[in-house]
């Protein structure tokens, strides 16, 4: 069982070395195949795992395999282990799974694109990073794996290194998560200083509220980060700069799900600090009604999609905050399964139109496209969460947690339903934007279908199994009536709420309506075009200007900081640093060309200097004796 | 004690050495300035003999022989440098050598 574990951790790392490694040795299409293996074989790997802890009792589900001590300083200590327990399997099998299936999308996706290679190393490399930070046995490798995320993300968005945009995005999620990273590493400092250790243990036997209030905080922050929530979150929309099959596996299974999953791993701490678990509720239900109005005027399809993510992580982060880990985390797989089928049927539209990504520019695609059309539409329910597609379980159950949380609770599930509609609205306009209508000029012109080949093949099939996911992964649990990831994680993570039959009927109840009102108001305005789209000018232009996020930071941070360099440099830089370097060169130059001048090479002078000092030297000795 | 006191010895040294400075600082053929060199070195020669002698130590003329064994090896070096000079045709003139000005 851990020996599945290990095979799921170090397959995609292989996968990456050998993909380096070859080089041009290995043609391009091979480099596709090794990926799209490596993950397999991971996913494999999982389902060992998986099949191992499910051979046990619920209580011994619980193992830690050290490969060797890797750290050791004093009392402290820390291996490289990897844990194995129900809820790091669950996210190994999404991890490797959704990503295996995604990897081989990009076979298709990237057929002919220049440094195919470096691709899908880096693909590689991005599982590996992601099965690092949910394998990690202790806190040190979740760091590790933390980091690793961040630095492939990186790599990834700047793929296509020659459009300025995607540098400058890449370099945006970077600064962003080390920001984040800099908070969790601060907490795990903290950690070490109470404890003495950072292994997952050690976090129960923190005491004083003072430190589990900043450990929670820095773990808070690094998770916020990583998920794209408020106020960290302006790098996910600019990160769809990067090829979109990188987009589904950041939104879908390596990158942004990994701050609910920290949360899960590390409840103990936040139960500690109830506040900061309040405070990450607020923010999931923030994001989510933030990011859900934006996506309402956004015009470029992956944008809208990303926009639905952070929509989404709100409400698993308020699912985890309000104590629901177990439901938080079922969130998380049905959105893996819904969004990356969203975003793989996206990439076969954009591949279609000759990488065409605005939305005003297309239409009609129903009758070009008609299985991605039904892909889509299945993605598009499962994520407003109309019954019986996945979204509905999911998000549903999350409100109903809620709602058991007090007063508080009521306010973030007024929240969360008020999202529900917004997802179905913006949703759907995506929807009926693309789809609906008579194809639009630009699309009859430049349109082309996938071929029945490897390329169209690679393509097709993962979309058609994802769609499969999203509508049948739903019905693992239906609260009212069965509940296994429940049973399954309540050995790793106990929920703090209990919600009621009532009040999961009513939330669905409400939820089903406020989204199908979504999804109408969608179709009014842009399916049936019956009305015209209510102008707001002000409320437009600050929702395509992202609540002017992007400008604060840039007011706040980035001229001050940048008019502070201009000013070190103007200052500092010129007149003393590169200055005193020529300066003091030229000093010793002038001094050099005034002692030469005392080389007259002319002998007499020499003489007369010298018996001169020898009479002023006699001179001084007589006197002085 | 024979023969006159030292300070006539250290008049007569000094007034040799001083003679021979002036024409090392004044004249600018290499001979002169060599003969020069050689009257300054015999100054120096007589006020160690004439130490010497009014100290009753015989260290003094060990020293002065000892100067003038090397005053005749310069000699030869300086003059064979004067005489590698006329032949290159190069104007016997201390004032024009100074081709280690900095």
């Amino acid at each position: 069982m851990t020996a599945g574990a290990w095979i799921c951790l170090l397959s995609p790392l292989v996968g990456a070395l050998v993909i380096t490694l070859a080089g041009t040795r290995i043609s391009r299409r091979t480099a596709a195949y090794v990926s799209t293996l490596s993950t397999a074989v991971a996913f494999a790997g999982a389902l060992t795992a998986f099949a191992g802890l499910l051979g046990e009792q619920p209580h011994e589900r619980h193992h830690i395999s050290t490969a060797w001590t890797w750290i050791e300083g004093g009392s402290y200590q820390s291996g490289l282990s990897v844990l194995v327990d129900p809820l790091s399997v669950m996210m190994m099998l999404i991890v490797s799974g959704v990503g295996a299936l995604i990897v081989a999308y990009s076979i298709g996706y990237m057929d002919g694109d220049n440094e195919e290679r470096r691709y899908f190393a880096y693909m590689s490399l991005f599982v590996f990073s992601m099965l690092l930070l949910v394998e990690g046995g202790n806190l040190v490798l979740l760091l590790a794996g933390w980091g690793m995320v961040g630095l492939s993300s990186y790599l990834l968005i700047g793929f296509w290194h020659e459009r300025p945009s995607a540098i400058a995005a890449a370099k945006k999620a970077f600064v962003m998560n080390a920001i984040g990273d800099a908070t969790m590493a601060l907490a795990l400092f903290t950690v070490i200083q109470k404890t003495g250790s950072l292994s997952f243990g050690a976090l129960g036997s923190v005491h004083g509220s003072t430190a589990a209030n900043l450990i929670a905080l820095g773990l808070l922050g690094g998770a916020v980060a990583k998920s794209a929530q408020l106020p960290l979150h302006t790098w996910l929309p600019d990160a769809m700069e990067g090829p979109t099959p990188v987009s589904a596996l950041i939104h879908a299974a390596t990158m942004v799900t990994a701050g609910v999953y920290l949360i899960v791993r590390t409840h103990v701490i936040f139960e500690q600090a109830p506040t900061v678990q309040d405070v990450a509720a607020g923010l999931g239900a923030a994001t989510l009604l933030f990011a859900g109005l934006i996506a309402l005027v956004q015009v470029d399809i992956k944008r809208v999609i990303a926009y639905s993510t952070m929509s989404q992580i709100g409400y698993m982060f308020l699912g985890v905050g309000v104590g629901s880990y177990a439901n938080g985390m079922f969130h998380l797989m049905t959105h893996a399964f819904f969004k990356a089928l969203l975003f793989l049927a996206a990439g076969i539209i954009i591949h279609s139109l000759a990488a065409e990504q605005d939305i005003r520019k297309m239409g009609g695609l129903k009758r070009m496209l008609p299985k991605t059309y039904w892909a889509f539409l299945i993605g598009s329910l499962a994520l407003v969460g109309i019954f019986p597609f996945a979204g509905f379980f999911s998000k549903d159950s999350i409100l109903a947690a809620a709602m058991d949380r007090g007063t508080y609770g009521y306010i973030l599930w007024v929240a969360g339903l008020i999202g529900t509609f917004l997802t179905g609205l913006y949703t759907f306009r995506l929807f009926f934007i693309v789809f609906g209508g008579e194809p639009s000029p630009f699309a009859r012109e430049h349109f082309h279908a996938l071929r029945r080949d490897v390329v169209g093949i690679s393509m097709a099939v993962p979309v058609a199994i994802l769609a499969v996911l999203s509508v049948v992964g739903g019905w693992i649990q239906w609260a009212p009536f069965w509940h296994p990831i429940e049973d399954w994680l309540h050995v790793v993570a106990e929920p703090l709420v209990s919600p009621k039959d009532w009040q999961e009927w009513t939330s669905s109840a409400l939820a089903l309506a406020l989204g199908s009102l979504g999804i109408g108001a969608a179709w009014l305005f842009y399916g049936a075009r019956r009305r015209p789209v209510p102008r707001l000018a002000f409320a437009q232009r600050t929702l395509e200007h992202k609540f002017y996020v992007d400008e604060l930071y840039d007011a706040v941070f980035y001229r001050p900081s940048s008019a502070f360099a201009r000013a070190l440099t103007a200052w500092v830089e010129r007149p003393l640093i590169l200055g005193s370097g020529r300066e003091i060169g030229d000093d010793t130059r002038d001094l050099g060309g005034w002692f030469a001048r005392l080389q007259t090479g002319l002998l007499r002078t020499y003489a007369l200097a010298i018996a001169s000092s020898l009479a002023v030297l006699a001179i001084v000795f007589v006197a002085v004796k | 004690m024979l023969g006159p006191n030292v300070a006539w010895y250290l008049c007569v040294a000094a007034f040799l050495f001083s003679t021979g400075a002036l024409g090392v600082l004044l004249r600018r053929n290499p001979i002169i300035v060599l003969l020069s060199l050689e009257i300054m070195l015999n100054g120096g020669n007589l006020a160690l003999i004439g130490y010497s002698r009014h100290l009753g130590d015989g260290a003094g003329q060990i020293f002065a022989i000892s100067v003038m064994a090397i005053a005749a090896s310069e000699v030869v070096v300086g003059l064979g440098l004067v005489v590698a000079m006329n032949r290159k045709h190069i104007t016997l003139d201390v004032d024009r050598m100074n081709t280690l000005r900095g």
